[in-house]
Parts: structure tokens; sequence; C-alpha cells
């Protein structure tokens, strides 16, 4: 039974990861608290159901559009949003109101469109792996798989590639970038666009496994936030991290005391992290991040 | 009739919401998405106080105003020396968690299933069941906080905080307290939500933790953001905008099925054009620059 929660909490925590690392990527590299990332989050859920489900496309058509309209969505959302705040010069804080504006207009024009029922665009049984007394769903180990292959992906895009130094150099100072004659917005659009495409794999897959509502978004948002900031802000592994951890500490709730205080031991770990390890487990202590408003 | 006296409720209820979030956001320059946890908690305490050991109404505010108050500083003491981001997820996780006690603390809320029934108080035997007997006697509240709210923000504390918002460092280098400030001002804003809260509970007689959700907080900011920050008159005109906006589109004969949603539209469209080309809100002292 523990063995088993614990198999799923891992596995819940690979959709955690993979959403959160879009997140974080974004984070970490252009100071955007992207609120609306869950929003892009329940509509490529939502065009994977329309093209799969509404349509009957073959699958990977579903799964290349609905990742490229939420590549798409990102940059258009950046361009046409945070970038005129961020010339401006306004405060963090700022983008962050905007973004959270864009998530409620985003999540309710999908909710006028398809309504606020759950719909579920794999249904029947899901096919399973038997390994002893552990059961595992096909989309659990879709969501194992998919985790693996990015996440070691962006990894060594980040370490070996010109572009990963790039994306660093933005994270460690945004000035120093455009003083050696790199365009660091070329940068933010691969950031956003390859970030919001995480997201929708995450979706995607976890669609397939339990189905979607318009609400969906929220906690993909909240969820990325929590482990990014508990893993530890400014290190691309804090974000996986947090979200291992964070699957886990569901997994035990549900095991010790109900599904029903997951999201209050969820922010708990948080506050208690803002409050005690603001750097995270993994991160690095900045000052600036705490005095810079 | 009782329509317009509901409607005119509903916003002496969010006027007091708005003008005290106002003094966090507006005067601090602390961004709380934790309002409506306090409104929750306020709304809570006050009713119980009264279904339990029966108190009419004035105990009851008070001990949800001193409840309220307890509470804010188990928040405001660890979360106020963050800053930025790392504030606003602190009073957003403490914002989901009030929201998932209320939900889950059947035995005491009742969780889902709501307190019903609200008794509407008696005041010198004179009942204020009527819709627009309630509308004055929350009319008459809303304008006392609003009196109070005005006053603490001209007082020289008021200005202190406004100081706060515009260099905390200065402030510091003349020898004031911030985290203290911060804290007072946090406790105060929290007292005048559970006020709120209570009136609430006394208008629509029945209570359940969906009325106080982080998308609640989110909305109160709205107000604040349209409306403008830092002074009375634009957090008051984005509270009469935003709460008259459903009526509107309900007599512009928008189906009910997708009003609600179309409202949320509406409100977050407004948000991003604010921010974007009037930063002040359409009346406010104080700019999301």
């Amino acid at each position: 039974m523990l063995v088993q929660l614990l198999a799923n909490g891992i596995l819940s925590g690979c959709i955690y990861a993979l959403i959160a690392l879009g997140f974080g990527l974004i984070y970490t590299t252009t100071r955007t608290f992207h609120f609306a990332h869950g929003a892009i989050y329940t509509l490529s859920a939502y065009l994977f159901y329309t093209f799969y489900s509404l349509y009957a496309w073959p699958v990977w058509v579903a799964v290349i559009l609905a990742t490229a309209a939420a590549a798409l969505a990102g940059i258009l959302i950046d361009r046409v949003i945070y970038l005129p705040l961020i010339r401006r010069g306004s405060s963090r804080l700022v983008p962050l109101l905007s973004s959270t504006g864009l998530y409620i207009v985003i999540v309710n024009f999908i909710a006028i469109v398809f309504g606020n029922n759950t719909k579920i665009p794999s249904p029947g049984v899901q096919p399973t792996l038997v390994i002893g007394t552990l059961v595992l769903t096909r989309s659990q180990l879709l969501a194992l798989g998919s985790f693996v292959v990015l996440f070691v992906f962006v990894l060594v895009m980040l370490r070996t590639t010109s572009l990963g130094r790039k994306i660093r150099a933005l994270r460690d100072d945004p000035e120093l970038v455009s003083a050696l004659g790199i365009n660091p917005l070329k940068t933010r659009t691969i950031v956003f666009g390859f970030g919001s495409s995480l997201a929708a794999i995450a979706a995607i897959i976890s669609a397939l496994d339990v189905g979607i509502d318009p609400n969906i978004g929220l906690a993909a948002t909240l969820t990325s936030a929590v482990a990014l900031f508990v893993g530890g802000v400014g290190i691309l592994e804090g974000a996986v991290f947090g979200a291992f951890l964070l699957g886990t500490l569901q997994a035990l709730t549900i095991w010790q005391v109900s599904a029903r205080w997951q999201d209050a031991v969820t922010f708990l770990l948080l506050l208690f992290f803002l409050t005690f390890r603001p750097q995270g487990v993994l991160g690095r202590r900045h000052r600036s991040d705490e005095v810079a408003v | 009739m009782n329509y317009l006296f509901q409607v005119l409720t509903i916003i002496s209820i969010y006027s007091i919401l708005a003008l005290s979030l106002n003094l966090l956001i507006g005067y601090t320059g602390l961004l709380s998405l934790s309002h409506a946890a306090f409104y929750g908690i306020g709304a809570y305490i006050g009713t119980l106080s009264g279904i339990v050991f029966g108190l009419s109404f004035f105990p009851c505010l008070l001990l949800a105003i001193a409840g309220t108050v307890a509470i804010s500083f188990v928040v405001s003491l660890p979360s106020l020396r963050l800053k930025g981001d790392y504030f606003v997820l602190a009073s957003l996780s403490f914002q989901t968690i009030v929201f998932v006690v209320l939900y889950n603390w059947i035995a005491v809320t009742r969780g889902p299933f709501g307190l019903t029934n609200i008794a509407r108080p008696t005041l010198f035997g004179f009942s204020l069941s009527s819709d627009f007997a309630y509308f004055v006697f929350s009319g008459i509240i809303a304008l006392a906080c609003l009196g109070l709210l005005y006053l603490i923000g001209h007082s020289p504390f008021g200005r202190l905080l406004k100081a706060v918002r515009e260099d905390e460092i200065a402030v510091s280098a003349l020898g004031k307290d911030i985290t203290r400030l911060k804290v007072t001002a946090f406790a105060i804003a929290a007292g005048f939500a559970a006020v709120a809260g209570l009136l609430f509970a006394g208008h629509v007689r029945y209570l359940d933790p969906t009325s106080f959700t982080l998308l609640e907080s989110v909305f109160v900011v709205s107000i604040i953001i349209i409306g403008g920050a830092g002074n009375v008159s634009g957090p008051l005109i984005g509270t009469v905008l935003l709460v008259t906006l459903p009526e509107v589109l309900r007599f512009v004969g928008i189906p009910y099925t997708i009003a609600p949603n179309l409202r949320q539209i509406i409100y977050g469209l407004l948000i991003i054009l604010v921010l974007r080309f009037k930063p002040q809100g359409i009346s406010g002292e104080y700019g999301f620059e």
C-alpha cells in the first residue's frame, strides 16, 4: 500500500516536474511570475481534447498542434503583456498582476466555449503494467518517460549548447547580456516558447489520465510555484526536486491524513520554506531577491 | 426595490473590503492575496459566536474582529519580512490554507454543507430582517468604517505607511520600526475585513467556504487596481463599478449560463488594460508602476 502510494506520488511528481520545469525556466531566466502558465496548461489540454476527441485526428497530430499552440501562446503573452511593462520599467509585481488577469480571461473564455463540466479525452479503462504488487497505468508510464527525456534534454541543452549558455547568462545578469551583443529578446522568446510547450505536454498526459475541466490550470500554477520556491529559485534542478518532494509529500498525506488536506500541507510546506529557508532546498541565497520589490 | 437594496448592501460590504485592503496595497505597498481569508475568518467567527453562544450582533462583531486580528499576527509576523513575489506567495499560501480549513473542519464550520438560516440581527427591539433595514444598517456600518479608514489614512500613522511604500530604507533610517508598522497595518486591514465578513453573513444568511477563495482575494485586489489605490475615491469607484458589473450584464440580457464567466473575463481584461495604460487606475493616487 505504502509502496503503491509512494510510486503514485513520484509519478505525479513527474507531471508536476514538467509544469514546474517550464515555470521555473521562465521565472529564473526572466524573473517573471508567469501566473498565466496555468492558463496555457488548461488551453493546451482543451486544444488536445478538441483535436483528438472531437475531430478524431491522430494522436500525434493532436499532440504536436496543442504543444505548438502552447508555445505560440507563451511567446505572444510575453510580447504583448510582459515586455511592454518591463520596457516601462515597472516593478515585478505588475507583470504578476497582469498575468493573473490574463489567467482569469483565458480560463473563463474556455469555460464559455466548452462548459464547466469535466471532459474525458480517453474513455475506457487504461492498460496497466503490473510489477509485483505495484500497478502502474499507461499515463503514469508516459509521464515518467516524457519527464526523463525532457529533463535530460533541458540539462544537456543548458550545459553544453550556446543557447544554454545564453539562457544561463540571461538568468545571471540581463544587462551584461545585452552589453555583450547577445539579443536577450530572442532568448526570452525561446524560453517562453519552450517553457509553455513543457506545460502542454504535462497537460496532455494529465488529461489522458484524469480528464480536464476549466480549473485544472490553477492547481498547475500553484503547484509549480510551490515546487520552484521549495526546491530553490535560480537553479533549474530546484523546481524538479521540489516537484518530487511535493508529489511524495502529497502521497504521504493521503496515507496518513486524507486527500482533502493535501493543499493545506502543500502550502504549509511553502510557508515553512519562505520563512526559514527562502532560497529553497537547493537554491543559493541572493540577498537582492529579498530586497528588490 | 428589494433588489436595489441588496445591490447597495453588497456595495457597502465590498467598499469596506476594498478600502481596508487599500491600507495594505495602496498605502503600505504590500500586495496581499489573503484578504478573502480574513473576510471569511471574520464571517465564520462572528456567525458561530452567534449560533454557539447566542450572543447578539455587537458582541459577535467584537469577537470576530478580535479573533481575525489575532490570526493576522500569526501570518504577518513571519511573512512581512518577505518582499515582492515572496510576500505575495506567502499571503497566497495563507489564503489557500484558510480555505482548506474552512472546507474540511466540518465539526466546526460544517464545511461544504455550510451554515444555514443565519439570523439577521435585531437592534433595540427593531428587527433588521427586511432588505431595506439591512441595507440601512450595513450602510451605516460601512460609512463608519470608511470614516475610520479615512482618519487612519490621514493620521501620522497613515503618512508613515505611505513613506514605507515609497522608501522603506529611508523610513527605517528615521528610526521607525518597519515590521511593527506593517504588522499593525495588516492587523487593522484584517479587523475591517472581519466586519465586512459578518455583514456578508447576515446579508446572504448562508455561509459556505466557496465565498472565500483565492479568486475572491484576487477580485478585491482587482477592485483596487481598476479603481485606483492610495486614496479613498479610487477603491470606492472600483467597488461600485465591479459590483454593479454583473447587474449591468443581467440588464443587457446576457444569458445567465455565461454571465458569471463573462463578468470575470471583463474584469480580467480591465486589470490588464489598466496596468498597461493607466497604472494609477481610474482615480488612484498610487500607480502600479
